[in-house]
């Protein structure tokens, strides 16, 4: 009888909290976006089971070797751990209140030796890292995974369209306007005292409106890990919502005889200039902005590899089985933050308004640059292809194409609405190196 | 008081940052176009590239068929001379 109590205790179901259920529920919910609705299923996919992962009760595999023993190590090594930590526990309260005492101590500014020794006994009492906490520490915690995604992404990318027309650039920068205003409009919900935002973490926010996983990935992991669930799955549901979200904002902002403005035809772009843009644009890096550089050099690198000609299979590795492999990492990585007590907050339904906000106001920002322009250039630019600066490569560029396609079946936007979309990337790549060069 | 502060902070890097990006965008404008200024003056018209190459490599395949068309002639004439005997 007493080992059928002890195996009951065990088991999941006993163990189950209120917010494990829900986060489960949560995870379960990515799964259905991803699988039924088609939400970029290549990163939900990972990031829904890694969160049903990550809530499992006792199996603990979101969290680290030290957390793991002071949930359910026994009293004898709560105590010796309490001993490294440099703390005495309340000999009269029980297991669970030096449990509480114990997590509280260890979240909160101990001396970083004190933990390690803590940390020790912890291992050295047969407790590990959870299997989600080392990959979130080796993917993220390191920023490697963001930044090969990052290579995969300038593999794919094809600077031509972007090449034959640069001041679709500026178009790219515009829509970066949705970050910053997202940023202020978190700070300014924190100064009136209806969230709680620190300025990294309204900095981390706002590149949600960059519209780029990885970018947001690598910011939030630097700026604000805390927010990192919330803002990634933020970030890659928003993404795959952009065919719903601009174009109202899209038509609001534009006549119809705007959006049937035809576009001149793109000059052809000799391999040259393709192989010279990454190291024009590296060297620009280096020069202005090395707080970018992790990110628009691996983006820079990658583009080289594809467009040299040379290192076929060095290219093909990074846009295709690399990118894969990391794509899987990262998944589960963002997963293992979809932990009850960091997302089942508040904030999170703040993170997730203000995301779609950025979204909104970076669209309307490119469409409004787009038409300022017009008005000063003598080459045509259909207003619409300004939608396409925030990033979401190619997904905005093919919804400024569907929506020009309305207003007249015969004008194809979609090579013109790939530079504003590549413009993007870099956009909120400089954008990222800016406010971590501010706030790092 | 501490609000303000943060306000103020965020509007600071707000303009900060939208400079910072159109200034980066603008110098990559002013280069890129300066490049391909440069590759069109040093290198030849890409349309002519194009053409050469195009010219260069229509008459191999020309040259190679000439000569598998020789090549299976000969085998069908010999393979039915085989069979007639």
């Amino acid at each position: 009888m007493d080992k059928l109590v002890t195996l009951w205790e065990g088991s999941g179901l006993y163990n189950l909290e209120l917010g494990q259920a829900v986060m489960i529920m949560v995870g379960l919910l990515l799964l259905y976006l991803a699988i039924n609705k088609k939400f970029e299923p290549l990163l939900l996919v990972p990031i829904g089971f890694g969160g049903i992962l990550a809530n499992i009760p006792e199996a603990g595999l979101a969290i680290s070797a030290l957390d793991q023993a002071i949930e359910v190590a026994k009293p004898a090594v709560l105590q010796q751990m309490a001993a490294a930590l440099g703390a005495t526990l309340d000999p009269l309260a029980n297991a669970e209140a030096w449990r509480e005492s114990l997590k509280a101590l260890a979240h909160d500014g101990v001396a970083p030796d004190q933990l390690r020794a803590a940390r020790d006994i912890a291992v050295g009492s047969g407790y590990s890292d959870g299997m989600l906490y080392s990959f979130y520490k080796v993917a993220i915690g390191s920023g490697i995974a963001p930044l090969i995604i990052f290579m995969g992404v300038g593999a794919m990318t094809d600077f031509g369209p972007l090449l034959a027309n640069p001041r679709t650039l500026f178009l790219g920068a515009a829509a970066q306007f949705g970050i910053f205003a997202t940023l202020f409009g978190a700070v300014a919900l924190s100064s009136v005292g209806i969230m709680d935002f620190s300025l990294n973490q309204a900095a981390a926010i706002g590149i949600i409106g960059g519209a780029d996983g990885p970018t947001s990935i690598y910011v939030s992991s630097v700026l604000a890990p805390e927010l990192l669930g919330a803002i990634a799955v933020a970030a890659y549901a928003y993404m795959a919502l952009v065919p719903l979200i601009q174009p109202p904002i899209m038509r609001l902002l534009t006549t119809q005889k705007e959006r049937q403005i035809k576009m001149t035809q793109l000059r052809p772009v000799s391999k040259l200039e393709k192989i010279v843009f990454p190291l024009v644009l590296l060297i620009l890096v280096a020069l202005f902005l090395p707080d970018a550089a992790p990110l628009l050099g691996m983006f820079c690198f990658g583009n080289l590899m594809r467009e040299c000609g040379v290192v076929e299979r060095l290219s093909d590795t990074a846009q295709n089985a690399l990118i894969n492999i990391v794509t899987i990492i990262l998944g589960l990585s963002v997963g293992s933050k979809l932990m009850a007590e960091s997302f089942l907050s508040f904030e999170t339904l703040g993170i997730l308004g203000l995301g779609i906000v950025a979204f909104g106001i970076g669209t309307a920002a490119g469409v409004l640059m787009a038409k300022l322009m017009n008005l000063v250039s003598k080459m045509p630019i259909n207003p619409l292809i300004g939608a396409a600066g925030v990033s979401a490569v190619p997904m905005a560029a093919r919804v400024a194409n569907k929506v020009g396609l309305e207003s007249n079946p015969h004008n194809f936007l979609l090579m013109h609405a790939m530079g504003p979309n590549v413009a993007g990337v870099i956009g909120s790549a400089v954008a990222a190196g800016v406010m971590i060069k501010y706030l790092g | 008081m501490q609000d303000l502060e943060l306000l103020q902070d965020g509007l600071a890097l707000m303009a900060l940052g939208m400079g910072v990006v159109f200034v980066f965008l603008t110098i990559l404008v002013i280069s890129v176009t300066l490049m391909s200024k440069l590759i069109g003056r040093f290198q030849p018209v890409p349309a002519a590239v194009d053409t050469g190459k195009k010219a260069s490599s229509s008459s191999p395949p020309a040259a190679q068929s000439d000569e598998v068309m020789a090549v299976i002639s000969a085998a069908v004439h010999r393979y039915r001379s085989t069979r007639r005997r």
